[in-house]
């Protein structure tokens, strides 16, 4: 389906709907409260169409996928509404008649590919098993051969033998696959993915999202792809319903919505997304969070965290209207919408870009050929087989006051580099120094005062916070272990660190778990900043964040940063996010450093073949010109290979496509064809710039 | 023009921030939602009742009661429940059943009181320490505790049982040395899981030691798994003291517990006389009840202080 | 298959290891015993001379170290000691009794998994109502009854009040003689399994409960799957594959429950010639029966946990 016809498609003219959810209302209810989780939703579908339902965690976009199939958690209830599927009203249809439906004329991919099959099935056992109980005719061995036709038909490499595999044998997009592979293998007319490659790296989710759309074509059938990334949303469906709080705020075609988006919501949201920010230049961000729809706001849901809220919108609830728009397709719920002569993103007036960071400085931290080998442990069996390289051979140095940017996929030994840095592991050979002095050669006096000047802000505040000590203990901790002042001075020191990242003081007296995940990563920056630190080591900060929270953190990083002169390690698989606020860029790929230099210079002209796959295959929140093709296959086939086994030579080589003999034979040598401190690891690092684009 | 209509929020500036209300809203004490749980579980609320009433019977109960309990009579013996004032008749040795019962629940509570806290104590310690340095102690230690855990408890007291006379004393140390296998297999799996929590990482990165991660962090979150096996630890060391006894380990009269009374009663099967074995059968099933109700809802209380 | 050859060889590793540590228990027990391993042995009959004599031949004059090499070694061939009540090897004894003893714990297991794995389910399903709360109250009740007690209650029950059954165990010398009076063999084996059904049908509740929540199950339910369905084919399956380290696990509880109902139906196992033997002081024949259960134990857990590993395919084919 293209995106030109469906409009016509899905008119009240054209042929009828696949799809109509009307006014659908959802509880939640749990122990302590009931959550009004989706509270009047109506959204319709036409048969082929594919749509996209976008929001942040909380929205209820999970909940409308779910509420289809009425596949809803425990103490999930429809209230109200009705969900037509061909004719029938799903919302009251009973069980027998959900069943018919499941698995055979909607099919349904979750996020988590490993914990949605059963681990102690075969994966043919699984596929076939839709087939077995919506076919009656089909014999067993039918059913198999058609699963295996199925594997095939989802990119599956020796369909026969993956048959007879368990799930743990293999990796993430190979289950994700089967999970595809299972969800259609009846053949539905509808398919709804919810998040299906979120839990995937970059190169992997490109891989799957072109499957998806591959085989919608070929089998025609309609997609509902609910997901939190606007960069997914832009390129794979043909129109959009944003929700927030339970409720639709804005529908429209994608392209309408990407280019006048009228709700305020969709506005701001896409204003907090980095790769729409200019580097360097702060973050638009929405104040405060979501409603918590254990009771139900009145007026305008957003209204409280919106800039042209009036007592208009806090008094009552804008209706989905199309307010006088073109296509009856494009409707919002907005009493103070997007005036809709809105200039394009070209003339958008930034803000006056920051000041540059303080000029770098002397180098305060380097790395010297650092290498970490884990043992290999094969699951139960303790006995070790072997190594893991998890980093082989990193050179680097990061000077004073500047943001050093590390990216990479999963496994690419980022995350075990800020370990050795923060001093939590120690590397197996090779040196970190800093300011020239190596930390494992300090005494034990010494290198717990070396301590403080190195601290680690994890990626997960829940899991490293004692979830027994209040907020206060906590922050005071790294005060109590390095001695620093009496009780008083330690309470004043957290008091201050409170107004720094912006929480009430009264925190102090709350536990982490009552604190939202944002919430959670200021503290998890406070306590990082406790004892002064030069360098910060930050894994993943803001990778478990929506867009809007995740804007006010590398906010206040930035802002710490220039008021604090701290030096940054950052540790990301985003892009854009690195983009955004890294002066430097490393580039790690199965345990080397491929690519490393100033982030314009990488991201302009990148020179390592696997840092341009790696950019190239990013999904912009930003849809293609009228006539324009979609983004082209992924350029990184395959995945990456396992680091135990590490290939030899350049360990790219295996995905690489101008890989030579010479990859295999040669580990690369370190050049700067670019000329100064854009360094390349890579026989043959292209010349050419990218083609234009933000990220 | 309609981006930089988006307010720019200014992080530094806590009137930004989200809730602020939320935060000036008292926080109630983790005792206090721990408590809230516990005390909405209606069985362990049973639990509780049972637990008191049994206390009191044995610990008030003389005081309204008073009975001969350590002077045999044996004209009396084996009176049917009801004659002369034995509201449940007398034992084969003459003493009146109920006050019979209130002396052998103190002995009873008393020992397996003790008996777990001794076996969850020792456990405890035994399995922090392996489960904290890891690596070869570990594996040593665990493989004694595999090893003991290899000979059935049961056959272990009877083995002890034919070497020594036994007392009070003995018979909490013996039931102990059975019992601490199963709370130091528990914490060992803890401290294991604890001290690779990245809470302690956090801590160890700040510069702090082996005893702050052990006694800060370590040792408070574990600590409910630990309680929550004590309860279930008193409760098998009361089972124990009444298979001692069926096995002919009890201790001597005038003294007496509920298991003896019981395997005291065993003898009479054939005589029809039951008084003598449903009252000690049924306070042994109801106080072991109880704690295992006790120990449940405590279970389901912590979890629940830990969850969001 | 690398991988679980090397699972294997660790495993059994560590079970020599504790073999090894087992043995060394019993031979401190022999140490403590009042009188030393000589009176234990002699029995009290045996005149100082004896004792003296005894000592230098069996060697227990020399150090300890030497004296545990030795009783190693008499154990690697297949000598215990002989009882000097029944006047035969312990080794004989055992593999009269043994035999006897297996088919009473496996008869009430099973019995036990049959009653246990549906209750469990049951009060997985209805969670939070009325009767998973009852069940719940049910099998605590019946854990916190001791064996022998819950015995007692059967004899007074079916043998006295209702007199259908004897309260006897059948006193045949062979296994078929056994099986051949059924009727005297539901008493025992019905006690024993009351005792374990507690511990299963809670194990399968939680199970159960736990499989219940994981999303393999929401999939499931996606493709089109009936709930009854779902709980046959996947939860039930999952939930049944770690009941088998349960079983390891509890092993020596078995043989604890095995040793009160055989002394209670005098029943002619292990349990009930280990019990004979302590109210006779014959201490061969304890520590003999004390060596061979541990033995069994280890070895017993040691075959669920292989059996776990070939169930389970997480663990069985590692890549």
């Amino acid at each position: 389906m293209t995106a030109d016809n469906t409009t016509d498609k899905t008119g009240p003219h054209g042929e009828g709907p696949l799809l109509t959810i009307e006014d659908l209302r959802v509880d939640i209810a749990s122990r302590e409260r009931t959550v009004h989780a989706l509270d009047g939703v109506s959204l319709s579908l036409a048969p082929g169409e594919a749509l996209g339902i976008v929001g942040e965690s909380g929205s209820g976009k999970t909940m409308t996928a779910l509420s289809v199939l009425g596949l809803l958690p425990p103490g999930g209830e429809i209230t109200g509404g009705r969900v037509l599927f061909d004719g029938r009203d799903l919302a009251a249809a009973p069980a027998p008649v959900l069943q018919d439906v499941r698995g055979d004329t909607i099919g349904m991919v979750f996020q988590d590919p490993l914990t949605s099959l059963n681990p102690t099935m075969t994966i043919g056992a699984q596929v076939a098993e839709p087939l077995l109980l919506h076919r009656p005719g089909i014999g067993r061995k039918e059913a198999w051969s058609r699963a295996e036709e199925m594997l095939r038909l989802v990119g599956m490499p020796q369909p026969a033998e993956r048959m007879k595999v368990y799930p743990h044998q293999l990796s993430g997009g190979m289950r994700q696959r089967v999970a595809i592979a299972m969800a259609l293998v009846c053949e539905p007319k509808l398919l709804i993915a919810d998040e299906p490659t979120t839990a995937l790296d970059v190169t992997t989710q490109h891989q799957i999202l072109e499957l998806v759309d591959d085989l919608r074509s070929r089998l025609g059938m309609a997609l509902i792809l609910v997901t939190h990334d606007l960069g997914v949303i832009a390129h794979r469906v043909d129109r959009v319903a944003v929700m927030y709080a339970g409720k639709v705020a804005e529908q429209a075609s994608v392209r309408d919505l990407f280019e006048r988006p009228r709700h305020r919501y969709t506005e701001a949201l896409f204003s907090a997304l980095p790769e729409r920010a200019a580097a360097g230049a702060e973050l638009h961000t929405i104040p405060g969070l979501p409603p918590g729809l254990v009771t139900r706001p009145t007026g305008c849901r957003f209204a409280p965290r919106c800039a042209f809220a009036t007592d208009e919108c806090r008094a009552g609830e804008p209706p989905l209207t199309d307010a006088g728009e073109p296509s009856a397709e494009h409707r919002f719920a907005c009493f103070h919408p997007v005036p809709d002569e809105a200039a394009s993103d070209e003339d958008v007036v930034r803000p006056a870009p920051a000041l540059p960071a303080a000029a770098p400085g002397d180098v305060l931290l380097e790395l010297d050929a650092l290498v970490k080998e884990f043992p290999l442990k094969g699951g139960a069996f303790a006995r070790s087989r072997g190594t893991v390289s998890a980093v082989g051979g990193v050179s680097l140095t990061i000077r004073r006051g500047e943001t050093f940017g590390m990216v990479g996929e999963s496994g690419c030994g980022k995350t075990t580099l800020g370990r050795i840095v923060a001093g939590l592991e120690e590397p197996t050979a090779g040196a970190v120094r800093f300011e020239g002095a190596d930390p494992s050669r300090m005494s034990r006096a010494e290198r717990r005062a070396h301590r403080r000047r190195v601290q680690l802000m994890f990626q997960d505040s829940t899991a490293a916070m004692d979830p027994r000590m209040r907020v206060g203990e906590i922050l005071r901790e790294p005060l109590v272990i390095q001695g620093v002042g009496d009780r008083t001075e330690q309470e004043e020191r957290v008091a201050g660190l409170l107004d720094a990242v912006g929480l009430p003081r009264g925190a102090v007296h709350r536990y982490p778990h009552e604190f939202s995940g944002g919430q959670r990563q200021r503290l998890g920056l406070a306590r990082a900043l406790t004892l002064s630190p030069d360098l910060v080591v930050a894994d993943e900060p803001v990778s478990a964040l929506d867009v809007s929270v995740q804007a006010q953190i590398l906010n206040l990083m930035r802002e710490l940063q220039r008021e604090r002169g701290l030096t940054y390690l950052f540790i990301s698989h985003d892009l854009a996010v690195v983009r955004h606020l890294a002066d430097t860029v490393g580039v790690m790929y199965l345990g080397r450093l491929v690519e490393a230099g100033p982030a314009e210079q990488v991201y302009a002209r990148p020179l390592h073949p696997y840092t341009r796959g790696l950019l190239d295959t990013v999904n912009l929140p930003v849809v293609a010109a009228e006539g324009t093709a979609k983004p082209g296959p992924s350029p990184l086939k395959g995945e990456t290979p396992s680091a135990a086994r590490p290939p030899s030579g350049c360990r790219f080589r295996t995905r690489c496509p101008l890989a030579q003999d010479v990859c295999a034979t040669t580990e690369p040598e370190v050049s700067t064809p670019n000329g100064g401190a854009h360094q390349v690891a890579c026989h043959f690092p292209s010349a050419s710039p990218r083609l234009a684009s933000s990220v | 023009m309609r981006s930089t209509a988006v307010p720019v929020t200014s992080p530094g500036d806590p009137g930004a921030t989200p809730g602020n209300e939320e935060a000036a809203r008292a926080t109630p004490s983790l005792a206090r939602r721990t408590l809230r749980v516990f005390t909405g579980n209606k069985l362990a609320l049973t639990g509780v009742v049972v637990l008191l009433l049994l206390l009191a019977f044995s610990y008030l109960g003389p005081l309204v009661h008073d009975t001969e309990q350590v002077h045999t009579d044996l004209s009396r013996a084996n009176l049917p429940p009801g004659s002369s004032g034995h509201l449940l008749g007398t034992t084969d040795l003459g003493y009146d059943m109920v006050g019979r019962l209130m002396v052998a629940g103190q002995t009873s509570l008393e020992i397996g009181l003790a008996a777990g806290l001794l076996a969850t104590l020792f456990g405890t310690v035994y399995g922090a320490v392996s489960g904290y340095f890891g690596g070869w102690i570990d594996a040593a230690m665990m493989r004694v505790t595999d090893a003991a855990l290899a000979i059935p408890a049961m056959f272990l007291l009877v083995v002890v049982a034919a070497i020594i006379t036994p007392g009070e004393g003995v018979l909490i140390v013996i039931i102990a040395a059975v019992a601490w296998l199963s709370p130091a297999r528990l914490v060992r799996g803890e401290a294991l899981s604890l001290r690779d929590r990245e809470y302690v990482q956090a801590m160890r990165m700040m510069g702090g030691g082996g005893a702050r991660a052990v006694f800060k962090h370590i040792v408070p979150n574990a600590i409910g798994t630990v309680i929550v096996n004590c309860t279930f630890q008193i409760a098998d060391a009361i089972l124990y003291v009444s298979y001692l006894a069926f096995l002919g380990l009890s201790i001597p009269p005038p003294s007496a517990d509920w298991g003896s009374m019981l395997s005291a009663g065993i003898t009479y099967t054939q005589n029809g006389y039951w008084w003598l074995i449903f009252p000690p059968g049924i306070a042994i099933v109801l106080v072991v009840a109880a704690f295992n109700f006790i120990g449940d809802g405590l279970r389901d209380a912590f979890e629940v202080r830990l969850r969001k | 298959m690398t991988g679980f050859t090397g699972f294997l060889v660790k495993r059994i590793l560590q079970a020599v290891v504790v073999l090894f540590l087992v043995s060394i228990i019993v031979f401190v027990l022999l140490h403590l015993l009042p009188g030393g391993p000589a009176r234990a042995i002699l029995g009290p009959k045996g005149t100082p001379q004896q004792i003296e004599h005894f000592n230098h031949q069996q060697g227990y004059d020399r150090s300890l170290p030497t004296q545990y090499l030795m009783y190693l070694k008499r154990l690697l061939t297949g000598d215990l000691g002989e009882s000097f009540k029944l006047n035969s090897p312990v080794l004989d004894l055992l593999r009269q009794r043994l035999p006897k003893t297996l088919l009473l714990t496996v008869l009430s297991t099973v019995l036990a998994v049959v009653i246990a794995v549906p209750l469990g389910l049951l009060q997985a399903v209805r969670r939070g109502k009325a009767s998973d709360y009852a069940l719940t109250g049910l099998t605590f009740l019946l854990y916190a009854t001791p064996v022998f007690f819950l015995g007692l209650i059967m004899i007074i029950l079916f043998a006295q009040v209702m007199p259908i059954l004897p309260a006897e165990a059948p006193q045949g010398e062979t296994i078929a003689d056994l099986l051949g009076d059924v009727t005297g063999l539901i008493l025992p084996v019905v006690t024993m399994a009351f005792g374990i059904i507690a511990m299963f049908s809670r194990y399968m509740r939680s199970a159960v409960l736990d499989n219940l929540t994981e999303e393999y199950v929401r999939t499931a339910m996606a493709k089109g799957q009936s709930s009854r369905r779902i709980m046959g084919r996947h939860v039930l399956r999952n939930a049944l594959i770690p009941l088998a380290t349960l079983l390891g696990l509890y092993l020596p509880t078995l043989f604890s429950g095995a040793l009160v109902v055989e002394s209670m139906f005098n029943y002619p196992g292990m349990g009930l010639l280990f019990w004979n033997a302590a109210q006779g002081s014959d201490f061969p024949v304890l520590l003999g029966v004390t060596l061979v259960v541990g033995v069994a134990t280890v070895v017993g857990s040691l075959l669920t946990d292989i059996l776990y590993a070939v169930l389970d395919p997480r663990i069985r084919s590692v890549a």
